[in-house]
């Protein structure tokens, strides 16, 4: 007879190790369990049957794989901790005898060092490998570079993680390998290709980051120990590959100064390289003739054209017209719209012509912008003189803010007083020098444009136009760059017309009726999103009241003004809204439309006494009307009777699959029908805001 | 020492003593009961005894007593030393000890004892033996026969030895425990191998008087070799006295005495090896001066340095020297291959357009989302942030979760379990199966384009005309209908009954007549519609078809083998003239009420199946029209027949029982197959034109397809309906069947079968008509195909007839 198999002694039981088996088995503490496995990438394993897996009678929720534990048996850390703890031990003994030299003599020389090279060769056995790894470990040592340094997190690790982001960011700037970014509300995305790997890393805006209680810095410092120890290495590896000595050398007293990137010095390997190498200040005399001369070719131009800035702009698009470089890709323009597109690289795609993007500008940084990201992305794209403002760190910045110099002048304030009358219309001038500037006046000659300017520029791989972004005006929305449009998802950069469905037309035109509780339900929508932007403002109020200023000279586009006008005709509109849930602000296009459709009717109403009095037909206007109307009907007829038909050919087609399959797809329909809702609640929004908009603009235009 | 005493005293305590002293006193005394008293008792005081003598004695020579034992030599004679004292220990359970008593538990007190015991014999032997020297050793007797016997004395054993270790009284017992005589009255042997008595044990008054006037030297002790007391002399009192005072026992004791050398320097004339002294041991090791002259290049080349303690400089140095990269990790890189159990860490996906920080404004939550949101639990939300739009860059405030944030990320990093799922990112189209298109499967029926009305209640069953060009219909009330179906008039009706339905309307299938057979009740009425609808000659030829039967049956009337008449469960006959007016010209009629017939291709058979019969032989009868003969083909049926059928071309009869379909070879009277459909209640069955496929409908709203060929149960099953399955049939000449279901709905398929047996059949779902209302719960209730079109006629429960095309 066989013998009796006992439980647990093959099969997945064998397979899986809970944590607790592993952790005796290893014979160290759960913490260094945890180090180990962080430093080790090892994670738990879900098992397929827990019941089958675990051979205790408790229920167990986290399994290991076996083999993954037992290669941490020979992992060399472990000697490490066991010396840790046995330090520990001799120096509380030391400490109990009251041997307080002792006890730190001991520390002090027989702390053993964690050494995790091997640990990255195994866990990255090729370079490639590791940048893939690389999103994590960016964020992460971004985020303790700009965390203020506590009990918890040592000022020795913040600067460490400060020096390998720099230098991980001037690789990026040597090699013009920065991509994408974008200003999202949790902090900056960075999105950079090396060696043909994308990597993406999100960096926080500058402030003091709330640290709650439930966050354990010491695992988050085992991951900070491990990427830095990664960085270190990837960046030795980049920066030997473009031939720079690693470390580069690091100007303390600069960094004190705030100098920031330029903190840095990256030196090239062989002494000729050197000069070259070094970043470009206002001392460097040779970037300085340089930058002369290339800027004495947008001067030129200016002196024909009228506005500088369009010169500006012009000469921008001019440089990359007359020497479009041989070696970038061209886009392809389907004729055919049936055809099928292929997919395009993107124009920022290869580092040639992202590093020509702005480097024949000089850029000046107000004071309000954040000089560090924007000295980044600028250098990264190119740009290789930029000045700052005093305030934000006195050194590597190219000049002044008189500088002559400046083309761009990047600034986040409301709006900057014009020196003169505008000679064509409220953007940008041209100005004598001669005439005497006052603190907050613009310098002429100059483009003024706000941060985002940059960001959208990059991203689209052009400069965008300048006027879009001058200071004080509404900015275009700004985009991810990463969303990839899809069928049938909505796609804010496409009109409304292109991507609603027809069914969408319809209902639109046929709530054009209706209209009144849409209007009403955007203008809430505006005014909930204007008030969370005034709540939202931080301390610069009497920048907003001259925002408030600058738009009742506009005219039209604000949102107060309706607000005001709706007050004076609520008790009007009441009647008419019966469920009125934003009672206050109800839009004045609303009433408008209310009250057009009863004249209308009761117009109507009158041509229909008039003819029947007469003994006429009813004037064409109305059968037109009709037409209109009964063509609306057809085709709607139509439309309904292809879905049904569609219908009903699914259902057929679904009667023949297996029940299996069947309910897959039925899965899969649900997954997609909630797409298709989500796209069509923003298109929904989308048209109302146009609807709004139009109707304002209109009501604007009837009112002047 | 004390823990192995200690261990020795709990010992004694168990060891049973010998009950020798009891067996004698009851050899010598026959009371067992008083020996047994007594002996306890004694036992009990000499215990007492022992424990008071022990507590005086750890209280009076306590320190003596270990000082003793820390003297002594580990001693290699364990075994004899434990001898001794359970000797003594005996001894002591039956005398009083004295204090002194104890030293003889120890090593040293044994060896006094037995010196002590021996000298004073000793002497005593010496003296007997000088005067006894000069006699003869023996003396002269008379034996009983008068002669001369020598009588030797006794031999005394001069050994002139000074051996004073030997004792001269001579208990020849040698070095065991006197214990062992215990149970003797001897304690041993003399030389002369005669016994040693027992010194007499005291009476009481002779202990009373010893202990009175105590002798000289008295110990109280007994001496274990010769069992008389002990006595010791003044000087070995004193000298025991010293040593137990740690004290030199007397004068002539040197406590250190001169050392034997047993092993020395001196060289022997014959050493234990002769080999020479190897020279090794002269020269310096070769060995040792190259490992020195190592260590000295090493330490001129520098290798190795003086410790010297890290001073703080240096250890700054070196952790500015461990801080960064010094050497290429990837040196010489080698790609491996991604091990498939390994689960690289999801990237996080990228920012969507409702994360930026002015995102377009349809992006922004209306105030229900952000309640909604707001109020959601933190784990349900779907993002973990609501977008916000600033008007500028510089108003965008800090993001308060980001250490949170990354946090988490780092738990789902090391915490997490990875599991490899795979996304179904598909179009669901996909899936589906690929069908012809239906317009590439017309004509079948799409849309109702007549309704028939008249039909008062149910309409139970229809037939087509052979033609293809009426429909007759019948129904609850008690009347068949013939319609013009393409126009939903009615042409011919007669009223059947009254009180009862018509079950059952078929029309004969042969061209040359125009006969319908109707069932109405327990009858089964033939009819010729008499009207101007058909050609005179055709009815005519059908009055001579109904009536070629009579004169059969006139001619042979049944008869059994021998000659009774069969007994008849039918009766044909001639209704009366009022209804042969109007046309009806034959009527059957049968025992119980028959719900299907159907007929035999060439429209000679037919079969009716009466479910509700009382026996189940009579359920199924298949009749000749030209014989007007009615037979039973099953003598006992498994199950209630349901429904039957005939193969169009072979001599095959299909029985359908509530759960299963038999096929019978006519022919052969026997069996052909069973087909187990899997149904509970079998509603209908239809035969395909070629034979070779089988349509079952069901009450539990099952539609099988049984292909004939290939065994007993379906190849496919189709549930469609969410009611029960009235009635399904194939269409004569296209691939086309419907069924018609109680949920008034009836489904069009396409069912095509190809002659070759390789192929399967393939079944498309066509077309839903729907139309017909749902009366009590019944919906559509027949569906009959046109001989030639795809057109179909369903009979309905609202008492309407559609037809389809």
């Amino acid at each position: 007879m066989a013998k009796i198999k006992k439980r647990g002694s093959s099969g997945a039981s064998k397979n899986y190790i809970t944590r607790s088996q592993a952790v005796r088995k290893l014979q160290i503490s759960l913490p260094d369990f945890r180090r180990l496995c962080i430093f080790k990438g090892i994670y738990p394993r879900e098992p397929r049957s827990k019941k089958r897996v675990s051979t205790s009678s408790t229920p167990s929720t986290t399994f290991y794989y076996t083999k993954d534990i037992q290669y941490l048996l020979h992992e060399p850390l472990l000697a490490k901790f066991r010396d840790q703890k046995a330090l520990a031990k001799k120096i509380s003994k030391a400490l109990g005898r009251n041997e307080v030299g002792e006890a730190e003599r001991k520390e002090r020389n027989l702390t053993p060092r964690l050494r995790l090279d091997h640990i990255i060769k195994e866990r990255y056995p090729t370079f490639v490998d590791a940048v893939r790894d690389l999103d994590d470990a960016l964020s992460m040592l971004f985020l303790f570079a700009n965390l203020p340094s506590t009990a918890e997190v040592p000022p020795k690790i913040i600067t460490k993680c400060q020096r390998l982001t720099r230098e991980f960011e001037h690789y990026l700037i040597r090699t013009h390998s920065l991509r994408k970014s974008f200003l999202s509300i949790k902090g900056i995305y960075y999105q950079a290709t090396i060696q043909g790997q994308d990597v993406l890393w999100l960096v926080p805006y500058k402030f003091v980051q709330r640290t709650g209680g439930d966050v354990d810095f010491r695992i988050m410092a085992t991951f900070v120990e491990f990427y830095t120890t990664l960085l270190g290495f990837v960046n030795f590896r980049l920066y030997t590959s473009i031939g720079l000595v690693y470390p580069p050398k690091f100007d303390l007293k600069a960094e004190e100064q705030g100098a920031g990137l330029a903190a840095i010095q990256p030196e090239g390997q062989n002494a000729e390289e050197r000069e070259e190498d070094a970043m470009v200040t206002g001392t460097n005399e040779k970037a300085q003739a340089e930058a002369d001369r290339l800027l004495s070719l947008p001067d030129a131009d200016g002196e024909q054209q009228e506005p500088a800035k369009a010169a500006a702009e012009q000469s921008g698009a001019d440089t990359e017209e007359q020497a479009p470089p041989a070696n970038t890709l061209d886009t392809f323009q389907s004729l055919d719209a049936k055809a099928d597109a292929l997919l395009q690289p993107s124009a920022t795609a290869d580092s040639a012509t992202a590093g020509h993007l702005f480097e024949s500008f000089t850029f000046f940084l107000s004071r309000e912008t954040p000089r560090h990201p924007l000295e980044f992305i600028l250098r990264s794209f190119g740009c290789k003189r930029i000045g700052w403002d005093m305030s934000l760190g006195e050194p590597g910045a190219y000049c002044g803010e008189n500088d002559k110099r400046i083309t761009h002048q990047i600034v986040d304030r409301p709006d900057l007083p014009l020196p003169s009358p505008p000679a064509t219309d409220g953007e940008a001038d041209e100005e004598d020098g001669t005439a005497v500037r006052k603190g907050n006046e613009r310098v002429p000659g100059r483009v003024y444009v706000q941060p985002q300017w940059v960001w959208d520029s990059i991203n689209a791989g052009q400069l965008q136009r300048a006027d879009l972004y001058a200071p004080g005006a509404t900015l275009p929305p700004h985009l991810s760059p990463w969303v990839k449009a899809r069928k049938g998802e909505y796609d804010p950069t496409l009109s409304l017309a292109e991507q609603e469905t027809a069914a969408e037309i319809e209902a639109a035109e046929d709530g054009e009726g209706s209209e009144v509780d849409e209007a009403e339900a955007d203008a809430a929508l505006e005014a909930a999103s204007e008030g969370e932007e005034v709540a939202g403002v931080r301390g610069d109020s009497e920048a907003a009241e001259l925002e408030e200023e600058l738009s009742e000279e506009d005219g039209g586009m604000d949102v107060e003004l309706a607000g005001s006008d709706s007050e004076v005709d609520d008790a009007a509109a009441a009647g008419a809204q019966p469920d009125d849930e934003w009672g206050g602000f109800s839009g004045d296009e609303a009433d408008d439309t209310a009250l057009d459709a009863a004249a209308k009717a009761t117009r109507d109403h009158q041509a229909e006494l008039l003819a029947e009095a007469t003994g006429q037909k009813l004037s064409n206007t109305s059968s037109a009307k009709d037409q209109k109307k009964a063509a609306r009907e057809a085709s709607q007829a139509r439309r309904a009777r292809e879905e049904r038909e569609a219908r009903e050919d699914g259902e057929r087609r679904k009667m023949m699959m297996p029940r299996r399959k069947r309910k897959m797809f039925d899965k899969m329909v649900y997954s997609n029908a909630r797409k298709d809702e989500e796209a069509e609640k923003l298109r929904g929004k989308r048209r109302r805001i146009e609807n709004v908009g139009g109707a304002r603009a209109g009501a604007g235009a009837g009112g002047k | 020492m004390a823990s192995s005493r200690a261990g020795q005293k709990r010992k004694v305590v168990e060891v049973p003593r010998p009950e020798a002293e009891v067996d004698e006193e009851e050899l010598e005394n026959g009371e067992l009961d008083g020996v047994l008293i007594d002996d306890g008792d004694s036992e009990d005081d000499s215990d007492e005894e022992v424990n008071d003598d022990d507590d005086e004695e750890e209280e009076d020579v306590g320190d003596e007593d270990e000082e003793l034992d820390s003297d002594e030599i580990p001693s290699s004679e364990d075994e004899g030393e434990a001898d001794v004292r359970q000797q003594l220990r005996d001894m002591k359970t039956t005398r009083a000890g004295t204090p002194s008593e104890k030293l003889v538990g120890s090593d040293t007190g044994k060896d006094i004892s037995t010196i002590s015991a021996d000298t004073p014999v000793k002497a005593l032997g010496a003296v007997v033996d000088v005067d006894d020297a000069d006699k003869p050793n023996y003396r002269v007797d008379i034996d009983a026969n008068g002669n001369p016997r020598y009588v030797y004395g006794e031999i005394d054993p001069s050994y002139d030895s000074d051996d004073s270790d030997a004792p001269p009284t001579a208990n020849t017992i040698g070095d065991i425990p006197l214990s062992y005589y215990d149970a003797y009255p001897h304690i041993g042997y003399d030389i002369n191998g005669r016994r040693i008595a027992r010194p007499a044990k005291g009476e009481a008054l002779d202990s009373l008087l010893d202990s009175i006037d105590l002798p000289e030297g008295w110990t109280g002790l007994t001496d274990p070799s010769t069992g008389k007391p002990l006595q010791l002399s003044k000087d070995e009192l004193e000298t025991l006295k010293k040593i137990s005072r740690n004290e030199a026992p007397g004068d002539g004791y040197d406590p250190f005495p001169e050392m034997v050398y047993y092993f020395t320097g001196r060289e022997e004339v014959m050493p234990l090896s002769a080999a020479p002294e190897p020279k090794r041991r002269f020269v310096p090791s070769s060995h040792e001066h190259k490992r020195v002259m190592k260590m000295v290049k090493a330490i001129k080349e520098g290798r190795i340095q003086p410790f010297r303690e890290q001073t703080k400089e240096d250890r700054e140095e070196e952790e500015a020297q461990e801080e960064f990269a010094q050497y290429d990790v990837w040196a010489n890189e080698q790609a491996r291959a991604d091990h498939p159990m390994n689960v690289p860490a999801p990237k996080l996906p990228p920012p969507g357009y409702e994360e930026s920080y002015h995102p377009p404004p349809e992006y922004l939550p209306d105030n229900n989302e952000r309640e909604e949101w707001e109020t959601q639990d933190e784990e349900d939300r779907e993002r973990d942030f609501l977008p916000r739009d600033h008007a500028a860059l510089r108003r965008v405030p800090g993001y308060e979760k980001f250490v949170k944030e990354k946090f988490e990320r780092c738990l789902d990093l090391y915490l997490a379990p990875r599991v490899r799922r795979s996304k179904l990112n598909i179009d669901p189209e996909s899936l589906l199966p690929k069908l012809p298109d239906p317009s590439e499967l017309k004509p079948f029926p799409t849309t109702c384009a007549a309704v028939c009305r008249g039909h008062e209640g149910r309409v139970r069953s229809l037939a087509f005309d052979p033609e293809g060009r009426y429909v007759a219909s019948g129904g609850d009330d008690g009347s068949v209908r013939l319609w013009e179906f393409t126009t939903g008039k009615q042409m011919w009706r007669v009223k059947l009954s009254a009180s009862e339905a018509v079950n059952v309307v078929s029309w004969r299938p042969s061209r040359d007549a125009w006969i319908l057979a109707a069932c109405c009740g327990e009858t089964v009425y033939f009819i010729v519609p008499q009207s101007e609808l058909c050609a005179p000659e055709v009815e005519a030829a059908s009055h001579a078809i109904l009536d070629s039967g009579f004169g059969y049956a006139a001619d042979n009337p049944g008869k059994t083998a021998a000659g009774v008449d069969k007994p008849t469960h039918s009766s044909w006959s001639r209704p009366n003239s009022a209804m042969q007016d109007k046309g009806i010209m034959l009527q059957l009629t049968l025992r119980s009420t028959p719900k299907t017939l159907s007929w035999h291709r060439r429209g000679d058979y037919f079969s009716t199946v009466s479910p509700a019969t009382a026996a189940t032989s009579t359920a199924v009868a298949i009749h000749t029209l030209s014989k007007h003969q009615s037979q039973y083909p099953f003598k006992r049926l498994k199950g209630l027949a349901q429904t039957v059928c005939f193969h169009p071309s072979k001599p095959l009869f299909f029985v359908a029982t509530r759960q299963r379909v038999r096929i019978y070879d006519l022919q052969q009277q026997k069996m052909e197959k069973e087909l187990l459909p899997g149904a509970r209640w079998i509603s209908d069955i239809s035969l395909h034109p070629l034979g070779s496929n089988l349509l079952i409908s069901s009450y539990d709203k099952r539609l099988l397809w049984h292909d004939l060929d290939l065994g007993t149960t379906p190849y496919k099953t189709l549930r469609y309906h969410s009611k029960a399955i009235r009635g399904v049939a194939f269409h004569p000449s296209l691939p086309l069947f419907a069924d018609a279901s109680d949920d008034g709905t009836l489904q069009v398929f396409h069912g095509k079968v190809v002659g070759d047996s390789l192929e399967n059949a393939t079944v498309v779902p066509l077309k839903v008509l729907r139309g017909h209302r749902v009366v009590k719960e019944l919906g559509v209730l027949g569906v009959e195909w046109h001989p030639r079109e795809a057109w179909c006629v369903s009979a309905g429960a609202d008492g309407s007839l559609r037809l389809w095309t």
